[in-house]
């Protein structure tokens, strides 16, 4: 599995770090913008399951805390688990509405932004847990909603059409 | 029992990435911003820097437009604003040539010369921060110009902020409205100094342990305390005091300040080649 990430998946994750810390870092809407690196976590674990969701989620979180004033390896902590997460969700849940994906993407991503910050002030980074959080949450949420669809393709790429694992059924 | 197998296989591999995230974040938090990690963020900075500026060019019209439509109700705010302010001046300009000179020479002799004689870095801002939570900048000088960490930033209108993180080429900014920040202040009119907090972006910041009895004019202009120990040189402007107020049996005002950097539309800076200090 590692062999088959080692192209397309760094190549995937550096165009979406490059649009996070450009584009998207200008596109906030009341101050909040999407969080993209999160969305590859959700996105690969709805791809491909619960161990490519740790991984991409892994992989996308040490590369936001590379650039980040945050504790090195927070991000990677939360991304690996909501990537894993959502793995495991999808396994667990009929879908294939149209709808889904964008409704996991929401509520991951809400949830990715919470654990962040309840990670972050639990091992004493300041100025996470305050009373804008909700706001932060709710507008990554939409945003990455909306923005999920394209990654999925992306994702859907870096990971050379494989076929998607599942987590309890063969 | 293939299935089995896959599930422990799938706990085994999270079980591997959470136990090395937690290595790392125990590392960052050991080092303190010195050791191997560090070195590692700052590589990677500076290897990133030169895409982020390819990607910033590509992508700035497509950020404009976005942005344009995201801003439209501070921009036609902001709009209403300059149209007052044009008023205003023809208005200065109406009342006669005697009463602009005898404006001018007031507006000279309140502008605050600060910071004059210690020596800086110009930069330029290149990035905000891709985050929710902090509220900072990258600039586009690092420690081979001789910025470090802890070092104020500045514009020729006061106080943006103070760097936070440096590497061979870029700096990272903690603006004064980010959380986290502290800014020792002084109150111009009273002299009673205060610490002043960030409330996050686009809000004003809260001055607190400002005696209740202390008179607080609105428009006041707040500068940097500079008492001994402080992260920031004195007398650099911070802001004008916005509002002020005692809520009933408290012992200290609830003052907030709005900042006298549009820290909105940073463009240039100047980093302060002064007082390095530890994180």
């Amino acid at each position: 599995m590692i062999t088959d990430l080692r192209f397309r998946l760094p190549v995937a994750l550096l165009l979406c770090l490059l649009l996070h810390t450009t584009l998207l870092a200008e596109v906030r809407v009341a101050g909040v913008m999407p969080d993209i690196m999160l969305l590859v976590a959700v996105a690969a674990g709805l791809v491909a399951g619960p161990s490519y969701g740790a991984v991409a989620g892994f992989a996308s979180g040490l590369l936001s805390d590379l650039l980040l004033p945050t504790p090195l390896g927070l991000s990677a902590l939360v991304f690996t688990l909501i990537g894993y997460a959502v793995g495991l969700a999808k396994a667990g849940l009929l879908r294939e509405s149209p709808a889904f994906p964008v409704a996991v993407a929401f509520v991951a991503s809400s949830a990715g932004v919470g654990l962040f910050a309840l990670a972050g002030s639990m091992i004493g980074a300041t100025g996470l847990m305050n009373a804008r959080l909700a706001t932060v949450m709710l507008v990554v949420g939409i945003a990455n909603g909306l923005l999920v669809l394209p990654v999925l393709r992306l994702v859907r790429w870096s990971l050379a059409g494989r076929p998607p694992e599942r987590a309890y059924a063969e | 029992m293939a299935v089995y197998r896959r599930s422990r296989r799938h706990r085994f591999l999270l079980l591997l990435l959470v136990l090395t995230s937690v290595t790392a974040i125990t590392l960052d938090y050991r080092d303190g911003g010195t050791g191997a990690l560090e070195s590692l963020r700052q590589g990677a900075r500076d290897a990133l820097a030169p895409l982020q500026g390819v990607a910033s060019t590509v992508f700035e019209p497509v950020g404009d437009f976005f942005g344009g439509i995201t801003r439209y109700r501070s921009l036609q705010r902001e709009n209403g604003d300059l149209r007052a302010e044009l008023d205003e001046a023809r208005g200065a300009r109406l009342a006669g040539e005697g009463a602009e000179r005898e404006r001018q020479a007031l507006l000279e002799l309140m502008r605050l010369d600060f910071a004059s004689t210690i020596p800086a870095v110009a930069a330029r801002v290149v990035s905000t921060s891709p985050s929710n939570f902090q509220h900072t900048v990258v600039v586009d000088r690092g420690s081979d110009k001789g910025v470090a960490v802890g070092m104020p930033v500045v514009t020729g209108a006061g106080l943006v902020g103070r760097v936070l993180e440096v590497s061979q080429s870029r700096a990272t900014v903690r603006l004064i409205t980010d959380r986290s920040s502290n800014v020792g202040v002084r109150l111009t009119g009273s002299g009673e100094v205060g610490i002043a907090s960030g409330n996050g972006a686009r809000q004003p910041l809260d001055v607190e342990f400002v005696a209740a009895g202390t008179r607080v004019g609105e428009g006041e202009a707040v500068v940097t305390s500079g008492v001994d120990g402080s992260a920031y040189p004195p007398e650099v402007p911070v802001g004008t005091v916005k509002s002020s107020n005692t809520p009933p049996g408290a012992i200290a005002q609830e003052i907030t300040v709005e900042p006298a950097v549009d820290l909105a539309r940073l463009e240039y800076v100047k980093v302060l080649l002064w007082g390095a200090a530890p994180r």
